[in-house]
């Protein structure tokens, strides 16, 4: 089919075109933009680590683990390392600001966590330095904080006696090559934690949030799981052992109705742009019936007549696609960077794109029926005799 | 100025009914999206704010953004709960007042998985505090001192062994479920048992929050700085209703902003469907407007009358979005108080207050729909528009 | 003169209903026309003129009856079948010109080649030159709403002509015409009938364009009258 003549028609209707178009755009960056988001509300858990577990207590994620676990758990055959992780949750000078801040144990974060990559600074830095920092990169980059710069951080659970803030020294800042460990935690030692507790609460405040392990390649991780979670049956604080997913997968099992409720507004989205869509095509229908009639008097048959249709609306609606997923992608970064405290992992996926631009030209398709139908059922005697 | 008859207005949404009917329906569900996203937060906020009472206040350690966070110790404690005049007291003449402690414990769903539920701890003085405000709608009260609790209905729906009878072990310590209450408000998610019982059995050397009555004459703002660096109890004090609200200000922003984003998105898509429409009902209609012209009609008056059939169809896109939200009302669905990492449950509320904005967020896109082709209208040459078609 | 007529109606009747209504347009019609004549059709409106045209030209198909066009019988095809011998054998002209608006005049007439096996390049000179033969070679890039009614007209026909059919099938051609300008479109047609041969079967009330055919077929209610044949018809007037 002529795609010339496509085009002539697109454009001898260039505001109902764009307008059109327009709908399109719009709604496929909306849509790239959901599913980004409820991809990313579950990244954490497709991003995880298959040799991390993490051990927490069974009663609640936030009753700590005794200190003494540590070398009990070491004990356990077929682990590398284990460490120490306690989710601070503090705030730099307004509780507006809020990131993740863990207390570790530095030496063998590194091992565990190779996902991090040191960018600025050094990591020998970082674990040579008693209050001592490492950031992620986003993180440095939202607050201008360098390496060298002191960081005071209020604790909101563990707030200091004198009612002021903890000190950080950034040391070191990190990339992520994980898109789940996000670039805005930041990182400090759990014996300095534990001086600055013993000193002023008393030793019977020292506890561990959690301890993540690293496992030796090769070995089944429900046997560490289960042989770990053993060793504490019968308490002080009973343990539960799980892979770094499993771990993951509580959070974002919080979020709770908001992916489904994010699908359904997707599903809106596309109802709206289809019947938009439909119009647009009908509308073209309509007024086309006469010129349909005479080409079909010429001689085009049933099937270039419909095809005309399909070509046009899937033009219109894959460019509208093209334009939609080229916005999402322009307003990946920013948006990463505003949820990466909250959700990180937003990445629009190749998959994503597919999606978008299939969604695109399924409309059009969906849109060209009616009329293409139409047009292809039209008898020339009556579509000329016709008074458009 | 003589009108274009409405007549004529009704005449051409019927005559393309097509387009009309595929208007509004595209319209309605942009409508729906926002009324959807608005009734959320309106369940949201009903929970929390709404049942936030001023003439309670909450101590939290200073510092502390929730009560999870929060610690008091058995002494200082002690102190609230005894020594404060604005306090408001019972008959006998004790202060109405209670040391609670509070936990997300992780328990099995009904439906598989894990939660955290909200374990509070709470002295006999909360239910004088909260007389007519909790109400045991099965079985009865829990025993001071024992190890029984009630739990809210949402909860005993959703969690596991939760219902009147049933164990629930918390740790190490069996405890038996002996009633279930409700709650207007957030309370409904949560279990409730004896301050001191919980205490042992999660093995918490410390309460997490104090909740008090004050005295009708009392100043919370000047109670609030007192105790705000007490040499002795430094405290950060909040009615419970600034206490919710604080609770639920980071998703109540997110809701807020999402539903903006998505009326701005979408609506540009709505405005652009209704701009197509009114250019092709202008199309159809330019002898028309001829002939309007020419018997003396106005340009003025054929615009206002294609605003006029633009804001019809908004309004009925506006109607058939309130209807496509009307049963999402009451719907339960839960998410996370992400200060507690609590579950909780709530319903949306589709309100008047609702529907009022979803149609008059519908009757804008209508407005700007057909703004320009109402332009357009106004433009047209008289003898040109009849010489066409 | 070839010894078998080009177009052979035989016992032809078309009935059209409507709701319980039945109108018989034509009845038990039979007709020839010879190849490279120039015939005018005649009769009051509602006649079924434009149901016989659209019966000759495979537009449209009898209830009953034959219709053949050289060694063809179109009543028996099927629809796409009558598609494909529509495009390698007929151009139609119609009274309201029927250009599509979005193309110019050269794309308009190129068209119908899009179906013909042929490439871009003989395409585009093969338009160029039935835009030639109608006159408006200059006029090629021009929108038909750029173009007076006689000049659109002229166009139609360069597109009829542009796959060189056997025949060319006009419904009332000058019907919406000023004089002048239905002229021009008669001396076209005649000419093309003159020099190149081109059989032609056009519709008309107009007595002063019926008398440029060679023949004049009569319809009344859908049936034959007499036939015509007007001693002023010159088969060719001016050559160029
Ligand atoms: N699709 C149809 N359905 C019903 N009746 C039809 C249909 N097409 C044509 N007719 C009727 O058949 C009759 C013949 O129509 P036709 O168009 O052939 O007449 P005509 O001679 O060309 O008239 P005119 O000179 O007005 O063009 C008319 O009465 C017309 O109303
Ligand atoms: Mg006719």
């Amino acid at each position: 089919m002529s795609l010339k003549l496509v085009w002539r028609f697109l454009l001898s209707h260039p505001v109902r075109s764009i307008l059109t178009c327009g709908s399109i755009v719009v709604a496929v960056f909306l849509l790239c933009v959901l599913r980004t988001t409820v991809v990313a509300l579950g990244s954490s858990i497709e991003a995880a680590a298959a040799n991390r577990l993490v051990v927490q207590s069974s009663v609640s994620l936030f009753v700590p683990l005794p200190l003494s676990y540590q070398p009990k758990i070491e004990q356990v055959d077929g682990i590398e390392h284990v460490i120490k992780w306690t989710w601070f949750g503090g705030y730099y000078k307004d509780p507006q600001n809020f990131f993740a801040q863990f207390a570790v144990d530095a030496a063998a974060t590194m091992e565990v966590y190779p996902e991090m990559e040191i960018t600025e600074g050094s990591y020998d830095a970082f674990l040579a330095s008693r209050q001592g920092a490492l950031i992620g990169r986003d993180l440095a980059e939202k607050y201008e904080w360098s390496v060298g710069d002191r960081v005071p951080i209020i604790g909101t659970i563990y707030p200091r006696a004198d009612g002021g803030a903890w000190e950080f020294d950034v040391e070191a800042i990190y990339d992520s090559r994980n898109p789940a460990f996000g670039e805005q935690t930041l990182l400090f030692h759990h014996t300095y934690f534990e001086e600055v507790l013993k000193a002023e609460q008393g030793p019977e405040a020292l506890a561990a949030g959690v301890y993540i392990m690293r496992i030796e390649p090769g070995t089944e991780p429900t046997t560490v799981m289960a042989a770990v979670d053993a060793l504490f049956e019968s308490g002080p604080q009973r343990v539960q052992t799980t892979t770094e997913a499993e771990f993951n997968r509580q959070f974002v099992t919080m979020f709770g109705g908001i992916p489904t409720f994010l699908s359904w507004i997707g599903g809106s989205v596309l109802f709206a742009i289809l019947l938009a869509a439909i119009n647009t095509m009908l509308m073209a229908g309509r007024e086309r019936t006469r010129i349909l009639g005479v080409m079909k008097a010429m001689g085009f048959g049933s099937g270039s007549v419909f095809a005309l249709f399909v070509v046009e609306a899937v033009v219109l609606c894959g460019a509208g696609g093209l334009i939609g997923v080229a916005f999402a992608k322009l307003v990946e970064t920013p948006i990463a960077v505003a949820l990466s405290t909250m959700m990180p992992g937003f990445v629009l996926t190749t998959e994503t794109i597919l999606a978008g631009l299939a969604v695109a030209v399924g409309v059009g398709l969906v849109a060209a029926l009616v009329p293409a139908i139409a047009a292809s059922r039209l008898r020339p005697v009556e579509a000329l005799r016709a008074e458009v | 100025m003589a009108l274009v008859p409405f007549k004529y207005t009704l005449r051409s949404l019927f005559v393309r009914r097509s387009a009309t009917l595929l208007t509004v329906f595209g319209t309605g569900a942009t409508v729906a999206v926002l009324a959807g996203v608005l009734s959320l937060n309106k369940g949201f906020e009903a929970l929390f704010e709404a049942h936030g009472r001023e003439d309670l206040v909450v101590f939290l350690r200073p510092g502390a953004q929730s009560e999870g966070e929060s610690a008091f110790s058995d002494d200082r404690a002690d102190i609230l709960l005894k020594s404060l005049a604005e306090v408001a007291t019972n008959a006998s003449g004790a202060p109405l007042a209670s040391a609670e402690s509070f936990l997300a414990v992780r328990l099995r769903k009904t439906d598989g998985g894990e939660t955290n539920v909200p374990i509070r701890g709470v002295q006999p003085a909360t239910f004088a505090i909260r007389a007519g405000e909790i109400r045991i709608v099965e079985g009865r009260n829990f025993q001071p001192g024992s190890d029984e609790v009630i739990v809210g209905r949402p909860v005993s729906e959703r969690i596991r062994d939760a219902s009147v009878g049933d164990v629930l072990t918390l740790n190490t310590t069996p405890f038996r479920v002996v009633g279930i209450f409700e709650h207007d408000g957030p309370l409904d998610s949560e279990v409730w048992g004896d301050v001191e019982r919980m205490r042992v059995a999660l093995k918490r050397p410390v309460y997490n929050r104090v909740l008090a009555q004050l005295r009708p004459d009392a100043e919370v703002a000047a109670l609030a700085a007192r105790l705000e660096d007490d040499r002795q109890v430094p405290a950060k004090v909040q009615t419970e209703r600034e206490y919710l609200r604080n609770q639920t200000g980071m998703l109540s922003g997110a809701l807020q902003f999402l539903g903006f984003f998505l009326a701005v998105i979408m609506g540009t898509a709505a405005v652009f469907t209704g701009t197509n429409t009114m250019l092709s009902a202008l199309a159809s209609r330019v002898h028309e407007i001829g002939i309007l012209l020419s018997t003396g009609f106005r340009p003025m008056a054929i615009s206002l009358a294609f605003l006029l059939e633009s804001l019809l169809l908004g309004l009925l896109g506006g109607v058939v979005g309130c209807l496509l939200a009307l049963p999402l009302n009451g719907v339960e669905t839960g998410t996370t108080n992400w200060q507690t990492f609590t579950e909780v449950a709530f319903a949306f509320r589709v309100t008047p207050d609702v529907l009022v904005r979803a149609v008059g967020f519908a009757l804008i896109l209508g407005l700007l729909g057909g703004t320009w082709p109402a332009v357009r209208a106004a433009r047209l040459d008289p003898t040109d528009a009849l010489r066409r078609r | 003169m070839s010894e078998q007529a080009l177009i052979r109606v035989r016992d032809v009747t078309k009935t059209y209903r409507r709701g319980g209504e039945e109108l018989r347009v034509l009845e038990e019609l039979s007709l020839e026309m010879q190849e490279g004549s120039f015939y005018a059709l005649m009769g009051p409106s509602g006649s079924g003129k434009t149901t016989l045209l659209n019966l000759v030209g495979g537009l449209d198909r009898a209830d009953s009856g034959e219709v053949w066009v050289g060694d063809d019988e179109l009543n028996g095809m099927a629809g796409a079948e009558l598609a494909r011998w529509r495009a390698d054998h007929v151009g139609f002209v119609f009274q309201g010109f029927n250009l599509i608006p979005v193309l110019t005049a050269r794309e308009n007439v190129e068209l119908p080649l899009k179906l013909a096996p042929i490439g871009a390049k003989r395409r585009r000179e093969q338009a160029e030159y039935a835009l030639e033969l109608v006159g408006l070679a200059d006029r090629a890039k021009h929108r038909p709403s750029q173009l007076s009614g006689g000049q659109e007209q002229r166009v139609a026909i360069a597109r009829a002509l542009a796959t060189d059919p056997l025949l060319l099938l006009a419904d009332e051609p000058t019907g919406d015409l000023d004089r002048a300008s239905a002229d021009q479109i008669l001396d076209l047609l005649q000419r093309l009938n003159g020099e190149l041969s081109k059989t032609i079967l056009m519709v008309t009330h107009d007595p002063a364009a019926a008398e440029r055919a060679q023949t004049i077929v009569h319809l009344d209610k859908g049936r034959l009258g007499r036939l015509e044949h007007p001693a002023a018809a010159p088969t060719a007037t001016t050559g160029s």
